[in-house]
C-alpha cells in the first residue's frame, strides 16, 4: 500500500482539505469506480460537529473470540459508518464497548485492508497483482479439479479455520468444503479444551453462572483470569459484589490490571496453581469446613479424594511449589469455605499446561467441596455453550454425487461442533491436529496437503513454532487465505480474498460467557471487492460447477440475510422469548434464566447424575480418577516465557488498525528488574529472547509486575511488523481436551527462554 | 456556585483499558497523532507496579481558561449554562499560543488543518440528553461527569501527585486516587 493512498484515505475520512488530493489518488489508481459515493464526502474532525441524531442506525455483535461478544449499535450517514458504541439495551455491555470495539469504526476504512483478489508472485515475496473475482476462483478450481483428478479424491485440500470471526454463519466455511468432498480438516482448539473436558468429567458438561449474579457472592477468586483486559464488561460485576461486602482474590503469575485491582494478590508459580488448590483443599478439610450436606447428596468420590489429600497433600507442600507463604493459603482457604456463596472465575490460561486439565479438576473440588456448585453468586465458572443451539445449515452441506474420502466413519468433534449424528456413511473427512498443525502438514501422506484454505484463522501468528509452520507452508502447492488483513499467514499465500467486515454482512453471535444474543446486521455496502464467507462459497460452487458440472453443490446464488435468518429456530425463539429474529432488531436479548446459577437443580451431567470428585470416565480416558496433583513441565531454558493477550488486540487482530497504533505503537518483552540485572540489560535496551525453536529481537521494559524467574510478550500481530512470539512456543500437547474438543490442548504457557543483549 | 460541568475520575476502578480514549476517536475521528483523551500510566513513584494505575485526561474545562485568555482571535468560549470551554476551529488562526500555554497539554496541533482542537466535553452530546462519548463508554464507571456545584466526595482529589497543580486555572476534574491489593509475592524468588 503506498503511504500517499493511506494517508488519503485517511484524510478523506476527516477533512475536506485532503479530499482532492484523495479524490485525485484514486482517480490515478482507477479505484474510484468501486468506492461508494458517500465515502468521499468529508467527515470534520473539528469540535463544531454536530450531533444531529439522524443517523440511520444499525444492530452489530463483535465477533471476535472474547468473553464479552459485546452488542453493538452502529451511526450510519451517507452510507458510511460515523460512529458505534454499546448496545444500550444490553445491561452487561451497558452502552460501552472496549478499546478494541471502538476501533471497529476504522476497520472498513483502514487504508492497509485487502480491498480485492490477489495473487502473489512468489511467497512472501510481496510482489501482489490484482485479480478479478473470476479469474482467482478460476485458478481455486482448476487446482481443486487438478487435485481431485491427482488423487481420486480431495484429502488433499485442507481448511483450517478457528475463532478469528465467531458469527455463526461463518461455519459455512466448513460447509463449503464439505461441499467440494471430504476434505482434510484442523480439529480441536488451542483455547480452552483441557478446562472443558476437566469440567465435564466433573459436573458433566461446561456451563458457567450468568457473570451478572457475581454481585451476589460474598467471596470471589480470580484464578489465572485477566477479565481487566480479556472481559472488561465483567469488571463492574466483581466491583459490585466488593462494593456488597465480598472479598476479591486475584492468583496469577503476572500481576495482572485485575490483580492490581483486586484486595489480595497471589503471585502463585506457573504450572503450580493445581497444588495451590489442592493445599487449599486440605487445609478446608483439617479444618472441618466442608459443606457435608451438599457433599453427601451431590456427589460421589469425596471420601476417596479426602484421603488422597491427606496422605499426599499439606499446606506446606502446596507452599513450597507455588510459592504462597502457607500462612496465605490457610487464611484464604478459611475465609473462602465460610463465605457463603463463594465463587471462582476459572482463567483459560491457567489450564494451557501439561497439567491444565488436572488443575482445573482441582479447582472445580474446591467450589463443590464448599457446597458452592448450584448457587446464585457460586460457581466455578469457565464458560457455557447454552445460547449456541442454531441450526448450523451454513456448516451442514452435502458432498457431491460419488465423492470419496477416508473410507469409514470418523467422528468429527470440535468445541463448536453441534451437527450431531450423520448417520452410517461410506467416508469421511481427514482428521488432523489444529495445535499440531504445522506438523501435521509436514506428516500427512496418501495424499499430501497440497492445498491450505485459511479462514478466520491466522496461523502463521497464532499457531505453535513458526519455524516448522514455514517448513510445512513450503511443501504445499496452494495457499489461499481469506482475510482483512495483509498479516503473516497472508504474506505466506499464494492467493488472498478480502473479506467482509461484520459492517459489511448478515450474522448472529452468542458468548459462551455471559447469556445475550445479537443479530449483526449489515450496515454499509461491502468496501471495495469484499465478499462474506458465505458468498465466497457462492462464487467458488459457480466456478467449479462452469469447470466441471456437478463437482460442487453449494449454492450459487445467497443472500447472506437469508442464511441468516436459517440459523433461527423454534428452540432459539423460546430461549429467548422471541417472536421472530427479527425482535432482535430492537436489541440484543437475554436467555430467559431459570437461575442464574448453573447446575441450580443439582442435577449433573456426569455418568452418576452427581458430581464426581472420582470420575471413572476420567480414568479410562488414561488421567486420574482423582483430581489429583500432576506433575508441570520441565524447563528447557533459563526463564519462563508467558505469552498472554494484551488489552489493545485480541490475538493477531487490532494492533494492526492505525488508530490503535496510537495507543500501542510497538510490542516488547517484560523482564523483572533483577532479571535484566543479571543479563546488563536496562529499560528500553534493544534485546534478544531466545530458546531452541527461535528467535525474537525486541525492545525490552522493566517491571516489578513479574517474577525474576519469568518473562512475557504478548502474543500480537503488528503491521509491517516481524515480530512474532510463536517463534518461541512450541505445541507441546496440554493433558486434556481429546474428549470433548476431539484433540489435546495445548501448553502454551510451559514454555521458556533465555534474553541476552543484542 | 453556578454550574460546572468536571471530569471525574476513579483511579480505584480504572482499569487503564483505553476504551474512553478510543471512543473519542469513534467519536471524532481525529487526524493520526492527536488525541482530545490519553490514558496515562503512574509512574512508579506515585504507583509502584508500571501500568498498573492510571490517570485518564481530556481539557479540564477549567474555570480559568489559558487557552481562553491568550487566544488572539477569542476562538475559546466558556458556557455559561455548564461550564464546558468550546474552541471554535473556524474562527482559530493556528498561532499555538494556547497549545503553549495550557500546562495540561489539552489543546492539540491538527498538522492538516493547521489549527488547534481539543476535548469539547462533547457538548453537542450533552445538548442532545447524552453523556460524553468517553464517559459512555467506560466499562467500569471510573470516568463520569459530575456537577462540582453538587459533587461533594469527601474522598476527591484536585491535584493528585502527577497532576499539575495551577490553583489558579481551577481545573475542573477531581480524581479518586487508585489503591494496591496486599500483594503476596513469591517467596522462592
Amino acid at each position: 500500500m503506498k503511504t500517499h493512498t493511506k494517508e488519503c484515505v485517511g484524510q478523506a475520512l476527516s477533512n475536506a482539505f485532503s479530499r482532492r488530493r484523495f479524490l485525485k489518488a484514486m482517480a490515478a489508481s482507477g479505484a474510484l469506480a468501486c468506492l461508494p459515493g458517500a465515502l468521499l464526502r468529508p467527515l470534520t474532525a473539528e469540535a463544531g460537529i454536530v450531533y444531529e441524531g439522524d443517523y440511520q442506525t444499525f444492530r452489530n455483535a463483535c465477533p471476535r473470540n472474547c468473553y464479552d461478544t459485546c452488542s453493538i449499535k452502529s451511526y450510519v450517514k451517507d452510507g458510511v459508518l460515523q460512529f458505534i458504541e454499546g448496545a444500550q439495551e444490553s445491561t452487561y455491555t451497558r452502552g460501552g464497548l472496549c478499546v478494541k470495539g471502538y476501533a471497529y469504526t476504522r476497520r472498513p476504512y483502514e487504508p492497509t485492508r485487502v480491498k480485492y483478489p490477489m495473487e502473489q508472485q512468489g511467497r512472501g515475496s510481496g510482489n501482489w497483482k490484482r485479480l478479478s473475482w473470476d479469474e482467482a476462483m478460476d485458478k481455486i478450481a482448476r487446482k481443486v479439479l487438478e487435485m481431485q483428478e491427482k488423487d481420486g479424491n480431495l484429502l488433499g485440500l485442507g481448511m483450517t479455520k478457528y475463532s478469528g470471526n465467531f458469527g455463526i454463519t461463518n461455519y459455512v466455511v466448513e460447509g463449503m468444503m464439505s461441499s467440494l468432498g471430504y476434505t482434510t480438516r484442523f480439529t480441536g482448539t488451542p483455547c480452552w479444551p483441557a478446562g472443558i473436558d476437566a469440567q465435564n468429567y466433573d459436573l458433566g458438561n461446561m456451563w458457567c453462572n450468568d457473570p451478572e449474579d457475581f454481585p451476589d457472592a460474598r467471596y470471589v477468586i480470580l484464578w489465572g483470569v485477566n477479565p481487566a483486559w480479556c472481559s472488561v464488561h465483567s469488571m463492574k460485576y466483581i466491583y459490585a459484589a466488593r462494593d456488597r461486602g465480598a472479598k476479591i482474590v486475584a492468583i496469577d503469575p503476572v500481576m495482572t490490571q485485575t490483580a492490581a485491582k483486586a484486595d489480595e494478590y497471589w503471585q502463585v508459580k506457573t504450572s503450580a496453581d493445581g497444588a495451590l488448590a489442592l493445599g487449599m483443599a486440605r487445609h478446608i478439610l483439617d479444618q472441618g469446613l466442608v459443606d457435608r450436606d451438599w457433599v453427601d447428596n451431590n456427589s460421589v468420590g469425596f471420601e476417596e479424594f479426602a484421603s488422597y489429600l491427606r496422605n499426599n497433600v499439606t499446606v506446606d507442600w502446596a507452599a513450597e511449589l507455588s510459592g504462597v507463604p502457607a500462612e496465605r493459603i490457610k487464611a484464604v482457604a478459611e475465609e473462602f469455605a465460610t463465605a457463603k456463596p463463594a465463587t471462582i472465575w476459572i482463567g483459560y490460561g491457567m489450564q494451557r499446561h501439561v497439567n491444565g486439565g488436572a488443575t482445573v479438576r482441582a479447582v472445580d473440588a474446591l467450589v463443590a467441596m464448599t457446597g458452592n456448585v448450584g448457587k446464585v453468586g457460586g460457581g466455578a465458572r469457565y464458560g457455557h455453550l447454552q445460547t449456541w443451539g442454531f441450526n448450523y445449515h451454513a456448516m451442514l452441506q452435502k458432498q457431491p454425487e460419488g465423492a470419496k474420502g477416508v473410507p469409514g466413519k470418523t467422528e468429527v468433534k470440535g468445541d463448536f461442533h453441534f451437527t450431531g449424528d450423520q448417520g452410517e456413511v461410506s467416508y469421511s473427512d481427514r482428521i488432523l491436529n489444529i495445535n499440531k498443525t504445522a506438523q501435521e502438514i509436514l506428516d500427512a501422506q496418501d495424499p499430501p496437503v497440497r492445498m491450505l484454505w485459511v479462514s478466520c484463522k491466522n496461523p502463521f501468528s497464532q499457531d505453535f513454532d513458526r519455524n516448522k509452520m514455514q517448513k510445512a507452508f513450503d511443501k504445499l502447492e496452494m495457499v489461499v487465505t481469506v482475510d482483512n488483513f495483509f498479516n503473516q499467514t497472508v504474506e505466506q499465500s499464494d492467493i488472498v480474498l478480502p473479506v467482509t467486515t461484520l459492517f459489511e454482512e448478515w450474522t448472529i453471535n452468542a458468548s459462551y460467557w455471559h447469556y445475550w444474543l445479537s443479530i449483526n446486521e449489515q450496515a454499509i455496502k461491502p468496501m471495495y471487492e469484499a465478499k462474506s464467507n458465505i458468498e465466497i462459497a457462492a462464487a467458488l460452487s459457480k466456478k467449479m460447477n462452469e469447470l466441471s458440472p456437478g463437482s460442487c453443490t453449494f449454492p450459487t446464488e445467497v443472500d447472506t440475510k437469508e442464511w441468516m435468518v436459517k440459523e433461527f429456530n423454534q428452540n432459539i425463539y423460546d430461549q429467548f422469548g422471541l417472536e421472530s429474529w427479527e425482535d432482535l432488531r430492537e436489541g440484543p436479548r437475554k436467555m430467559k434464566l431459570a437461575s442464574s446459577a448453573s447446575w441450580s437443580t443439582l442435577e449433573f451431567g456426569t455418568p452418576s447424575k452427581k458430581y464426581e470428585f472420582k470420575s471413572e470416565l476420567c480414568a479410562e480416558h488414561g488421567h486420574k480418577a482423582l483430581p489429583e496433583w500432576k506433575e508441570p513441565r520441565e524447563p528447557n531454558a533459563k526463564l519462563r516465557l508467558l505469552t498472554p493477550h494484551t488489552k489493545f488486540a485480541i490475538h493477531s487482530q487490532f494492533n494492526n488498525i492505525d488508530w490503535m497504533q496510537e495507543f500501542n505503537p510497538r510490542p516488547y518483552v517484560y523482564l523483572n528488574p533483577q532479571t535484566a540485572s543479571e543479563r546488563g540489560i536496562d529499560d528500553g535496551d534493544t534485546v534478544r529472547v531466545f530458546n531452541d525453536l527461535g528467535e525474537v529481537t525486541i525492545q525490552a521494559k522493566l517491571t516489578s509486575i513479574l517474577p525474576a524467574d519469568t518473562i512475557m510478550m504478548y502474543e500480537a500481530w503488528f503491521h509491517a511488523n516481524p515480530y512474532n512470539c510463536q517463534n518461541l512456543v512450541d505445541d507441546t500437547a496440554a493433558d486434556m481436551g481429546s474428549y470433548k474438543t476431539g484433540q489435546p490442548g495445548v501448553a502454551i504457557h510451559d514454555q521458556f527462554a533465555d534474553v541476552a543483549r543484542v | 456556585m453556578t454550574k460546572q460541568y468536571a471530569f471525574f475520575v476513579d483511579a480505584k476502578r480504572c482499569i487503564g483499558c483505553f476504551t474512553c480514549a478510543m471512543a473519542c476517536k469513534n467519536q471524532y475521528h481525529q487526524e493520526p497523532g492527536v488525541h482530545w483523551r490519553q490514558v496515562y500510566p503512574l509512574n512508579e513513584e506515585i504507583y509502584p507496579h508500571r501500568e498498573r494505575a492510571f490517570y485518564s485526561l481530556a481539557c479540564n474545562h477549567c474555570e480559568n481558561p489559558t487557552c481562553a485568555n491568550v487566544c488572539p482571535v477569542k476562538a475559546y468560549y466558556k458556557r455559561e449554562e455548564d461550564g464546558v470551554v468550546v474552541h471554535e476551529q473556524d474562527k482559530c488562526i493556528g498561532c499555538g499560543n494556547c497549545i503553549r500555554s495550557c500546562p495540561y497539554g489539552a489543546p492539540r496541533y491538527n498538522p492538516v488543518l493547521k489549527k488547534a482542537e481539543k476535548c469539547s466535553f462533547c457538548y453537542q452530546r450533552l445538548d442532545a440528553g447524552l453523556k460524553p462519548a468517553c464517559v459512555q463508554s467506560c466499562p467500569v464507571e471510573a470516568l463520569q461527569i459530575v456537577d462540582l456545584a453538587e459533587f461533594d466526595n469527601p474522598n476527591a482529589v484536585q491535584y493528585p501527585a502527577g497532576f499539575p497543580r495551577f490553583t489558579k486555572l481551577n481545573p475542573s476534574v477531581r480524581f479518586i486516587l487508585p489503591e494496591q491489593p496486599r500483594m503476596v509475592t513469591r517467596s522462592d524468588v
